[in-house]
This record gives structure tokens, sequence and C-alpha cells, in this order.
């Protein structure tokens, strides 16, 4: 089996008096999608911000293709081929496509001004490349749809060398179709064969269709893992929940 | 579900817009339209006063002392923050550079000379907007309170070194003129652009009534105005750090999270509508050779209320230079229009700065809401 793309070891996350993380590892390969699962309060959230480089843990290590790495900030963490697409997206609705996509990081020539056609140009490429065809890439975001938004965000981070892709909820606060079609993105991504998905979500169906490795966290410890081929839509829904029994909820909801 | 449903895809959505629509739903258009209106009503209600030589010059030395201003409050407010501290920071500017002036640099160095009181100035008007600046975003505090602070503060400031440095009067008349020997006060103070009379003159108009030259020519700051807006739409248009203003003021964790260092624009951007003020002041007092500690009064309203007009959004992340120069037009001829006027109430002025202000702002904010898909 080849080498992991991104490795977490024994990763101790401590607020003051509170565990957030208590003793977590986490393995994901290129060219996979890995769902990482649990209900709120498990730990996903603290566990992508350690990766992504908003927080140092408190004792663990994570290492990138073998190599031990340690992030100060989320610049450190981008520089490493970690690229996080957070809920909102970091985009800002009044400005253009291509003012969102390089934004921070933005191409100018000798004299220091934008290469504002060949800004325009990368832009629109690769949103193209993963499935979305914006006519106008100076349009503002603002008039797109949530899950056009959501593709320039993972345009963008591919574009700019992320190596271990992080989805927040991805789905979540999107119509039906809009979900679909970044499930395609997702799975478009996953076929570039050299990139690691990390997907947090809370839709079970989601993360069964895209999906090829499960970890599930509670209360900041891994409660169960594997592939998805040995996980059955009863165990999934079991894990998520933090172990808890929930095949009765019809009933209990029966009983109100 | 048909073929023809299945094959549309979100971006066809957008439809493509003519030219003429596409021009009218730029933001400048309100202001542009407005300029255009009140150019015409002026001509009119003027017999033509208003832009015979000496209207043209009168009209232009307002219009580009707001702009100035408002050029750097649009792009601070661009950028997401409120400067307040304006008009205090001319009064204070242009009170310094008198005093130096007046009774020599400080600290004993002896003589100063135009640049030398400029440029001393400049260094304290700037430490007061990168201190402004510094107080907004590390504490996080509205920048509408910081600067408010600071609206007293220098106010204050330049009337007790007024009467302390100056035997107690907070005025300063009859400085020799300084444009004669000085090449700074010149350019600051003096005229510009007189070739457009020259040739006026030699077209056969611009004559006095002696049929003598009339006019000679602009007053400088017309050219710093029009220097200041060029490098204002250069910046935030062609530059990335345009790109960071924006950015910035739109939504400033989304432009941290992408790494836009949004804290040092904002300081950046105070620091320079500190810069904007101290123009200010230099173009007035080495025009007319006098200082006064009520100088600005007010002139950090009328510079938002311009950017507003000229299509700023309040809320930052949004608006254009080349709309502020149609406001800045626009609020400049209607507050000389007074003097070409003659039966009219100068507090008209007012009125009407009030009355377009309302109006721009809810065009300003449906555009907004149309940009941002109606939240």
């Amino acid at each position: 089996m080849a080498d992991s793309l991104i490795r977490v070891e024994n990763i101790v996350k401590r607020f003051g008096p509170f565990t957030a993380l208590n003793g977590v590892n986490l393995e994901v390969f290129a060219g996979e999608v890995h769902a990482l699962l649990g209900d709120n309060g498990a730990g996903k959230s603290t566990l992508i911000k350690t990766l992504a480089g908003v927080h140092e843990p408190t004792s663990g290590q994570i290492y990138i293709e073998g190599n031990p790495v340690n992030f100060r900030s989320p610049r450190d963490a981008t520089t490493a081929g970690i690229g996080t697409v957070y809920q909102d997206l970091a985009l800002n609705q009044l400005m253009s496509v291509t003012r969102n996509f390089f934004m921070g990081r933005e191409l100018t020539n000798i004299f220091g001004t934008l290469k504002m056609d060949d800004m325009d140009k990368v832009a629109h490429d690769e949103m193209v490349k993963i499935g979305i065809d914006i006519s106008d890439p100076s349009q503002a975001v603002g008039t797109m749809s949530g899950g056009q938004r959501q593709t320039l965000a993972i345009a963008r981070a591919i574009y700019f060398g992320a190596k271990v892709l992080i989805l927040d909820e991805p789905t979540s606060a999107l119509g039906q179709k809009q979900q679909m079609e970044v499930l395609k993105t997702i799975k478009k991504v996953r076929g570039y064969g050299n990139i690691a998905i990390i997907l947090i979500t809370h839709n079970e169906i989601h993360a069964q269709l895209i999906a090829d490795r499960f970890t599930f966290l509670s209360l900041g410890e891994v409660i169960g893992e594997g592939k998805a081929a040995d996980l059955h839509g009863p165990d999934i829904r079991r894990l998520m929940a933090g172990g808890a029994e929930i095949a009765n909820l019809e009933q209990e909801l029966n009983a109100i | 579900m048909t073929e023809a449903e299945i094959s549309r895809s979100e971006s066809d959505r957008l439809d493509e817009e003519g030219f003429v629509l596409r021009m009218l739903r730029r933001p400048e258009a309100g202001a542009f339209i407005v300029m255009i209106v009140v150019i015409l009503l002026l001509a009119v209600a003027s017999n033509g006063l208003a832009f015979n030589a000496l209207g043209l010059r009168n009209n232009f030395a307002i219009i580009a002392q707001f702009g100035i201003i408002a050029t750097g409050a649009a792009l601070l407010m661009i950028g997401g923050e409120f400067d307040l501290s304006i008009g205090s920071m001319i009064g204070f500017a242009g009170m310094s550079m008198a005093m130096m002036m007046k009774w020599g640099l400080p600290f004993g160095l002896g003589e100063a000379t135009p640049a030398a009181a400029f440029f001393i100035t400049l260094i304290m008007t700037l430490s007061f907007g990168w201190l402004i600046g510094t107080i907004v975003v590390r504490s996080g505090l509205s920048s509408f309170i910081v600067t408010l602070a600071f609206l007293f503060f220098l106010r204050g400031l330049t009337e007790v070194c007024f009467r302390l440095l100056n035997n107690g009067s907070t005025q300063i008349s009859g400085l020799p003129d300084f444009k004669e020997q000085s090449w700074f006060a010149e350019i600051m103070g003096g005229e510009v652009f007189t070739w457009f009379y020259d040739i006026w003159f030699y077209l056969g108009g611009n004559l006095n009534r002696k049929g003598e030259q009339w006019v000679t020519g602009f007053d400088a700051r017309v050219f710093w105005w029009l220097l200041i807006s060029a490098v204002a739409y250069f910046v935030l248009s062609r530059t990335k750090l345009g790109n960071w203003i924006y950015a910035t003021g739109d939504n400033k964790e989304a432009a941290r999270a992408n790494g836009v260092p949004t804290n040092k624009v904002k300081i950046g951007l105070f620091m320079n509508t500190a810069f904007c003020a101290t123009m200010f002041a230099a173009c007035q007092v080495f025009d007319t050779n006098t200082s006064d500690a009520a100088k600005g009064n007010l002139q950090e309203l009328y510079a938002i209320a311009i950017a507003v007009v000229g299509g700023t959004l309040m809320t930052g992340g949004f608006g254009s230079i080349i709309g502020v120069v149609f406001g800045v037009i626009t609020v400049g001829l209607v507050a000389n229009a007074v003097f070409f006027i003659p039966w009219i109430d100068g507090s008209f002025f007012r009125v009407f700065l009030g009355t377009i202000l309302l109006a721009a702002v809810f065009a300003n904010e449906s555009i907004r809401k149309r940009i941002t898909g109606g939240i």
C-alpha cells in the first residue's frame, strides 16, 4: 500500500481544562476521499483547525508525505500543501470571481500591476477543469449559486498547491441539485489521483456516495474507522451519533 | 422534464447586457447623471457666469479642495473604515505649517523653508494617521468612535498650540508670499495648467474689460486633486494593493484567511487620509498665506458625503474613484453656486447635499443588494 499523504499521530489538543482531542490518529491517502464524521462537539472542527494551522496541538505529530511538520500559522499549513475550504468559504461577495480567486496571491507583472487578463483566464480555466463554466470571471461572487461558490473555493485551493484538501461541510446549506454539483466536483478532484480529500459532513448519504474511508469521532476520540466497503448504513448512523443507538428513533418520536 | 430544461446551466441565468444598460448599472451611473443635470442647471441659472474663465477657476478650486479629501475618505471607506478626524487634521496641519513659517522650525533649528515645514508636518500627521489606524485595528473598536475622539483631540490641540506659541492668537495672517522665492510653495499654492487659459486667450476668449488676458491659470490644488484621483484609481483597479483594499473592506476574515495583511492595509489607509488632509492644508496655507484654528471644520463630513454620493458603500468593499470624481464635481459646483446665482440662498447647498446624500444611500443599497443576491 502506498504511503499516506498526511498522517496524524496521537494528536492531543487541550483548551485550558477542556480536552478537545484526546489522542486522535488519522491517515489519509492520495486519490481518496476520507470522511470525517461525528456529532456536534465531537472534535471534528478542532481536528481540521489543527491540520490547517489555526491551532497548535498540545502534543502529537502531523506528518506530510512521511515528514514531520509543525504549523505555527495557517500560512505554514498552506505552504505545506494543506488547503482548507471552510463553511464560509472565505469569499468576498462584492468582488469578482477572479479577484476572489487570486485574493492575497495576485499575479503581477514587473511594474507591480495586476495581470488581469491572465488572472481571468486562469480563474475561468480552473473552474472549467472541475466542472463549472462561469461565462464571465468578472461577475461578482454574490451573483453565484452556493454550489458555484463552493467550486470556486475548491478550485482556488487546488490551484494554489493543495495536496490535502479539507472540506468543512461543503454540502450543508445547499439545495439538492447544488449538493450533487459539489459531490461531482469532489469526485473529479478525487480522480486527479494526487490529492487527498478530508470531507467533514453530517450527511451520511453523501459520505456513502463518495467516501473511500471513514473515521468517526466522538468526544475527542476516534470510536471507529474503516473502508467504505466494510461499513453499512446502520453502522455509519450509529457511529455518527457517537455510538448511541438511534435505531428506535422512530418509536421514540411516535411516543411523543 | 424536457431536453431544453436539462441543458440549461446556472451560467445561462446571467444575461448578456447591451452597452447602455451595462453603463447604467455601473455604480457611477447615478452620480454621473446628477452631475450632468447640475452642470446644465447651473449654466442656465447663472447665465453662463459659472463657466466663464473666472467661474471655471473658482469652481475648480473648491472642487479640487473637496476632491483631495474625498478621495482619501473613499479609499478608507472601501477598506471598511471611517475617518472623522480629517477636518481637525486639516486644522492641525495648517497650524503646524503656518507656525513654522512664522516662528521658525521647532527646537530653535532656525528659519523654516516651505518644504521643511511641509515635510515635518507630514511626519506628524502621518504619525497621527498611523496611531488612529493602530488603535482601530488593535482594539477592534469602531473607527467612528476612535476618529471622533481624534476630531476633538486634534482640534483642541491645534487651538492650544496656537494660544501657547502664537501670542494667544488662534490665527496667523500676513505671512509673506513664499511662492515668489520657493518652488515648493509655488507647486502647492501657485497656478497650474496656465496653457489652458493661454490657449483660451489666443482663441479670443478669457478677456478682461481692458481686453487683456483675464485669468492666468487654475489653482495648484487642481493638479494635486487630479494626481491623487489618478493614483487612487490606478491603485484600486490595477494593483495588488487595490485588491487587498476591496477584500479588507468586504469581508476582513475572508481576506485574512487568504493571506491579505488586513491590519496593514487599514493602517495604511488611515495614514493616506492624513496625507490627503495635509495636502489640503498645504494648498490652503501656501495659496492664502494664512492659517486659522477653525480651518477644515466639517470637512470630514463633506468628504464622507461626497464619497457616498460617488457610489461608495458605507459597509465597505465597494466603490469607484470615477464615481467620487463625479460626486466631487457635483457637490463642488453646488457649494459655489451662490456666487454665480445672486438670488439663491447659500444654505440651499446643504439642503441639496442632504437630499442627494439620502438618494445616493438608497441607490447604493440597491446596488449592494443586487450584487449580493438580495441579502
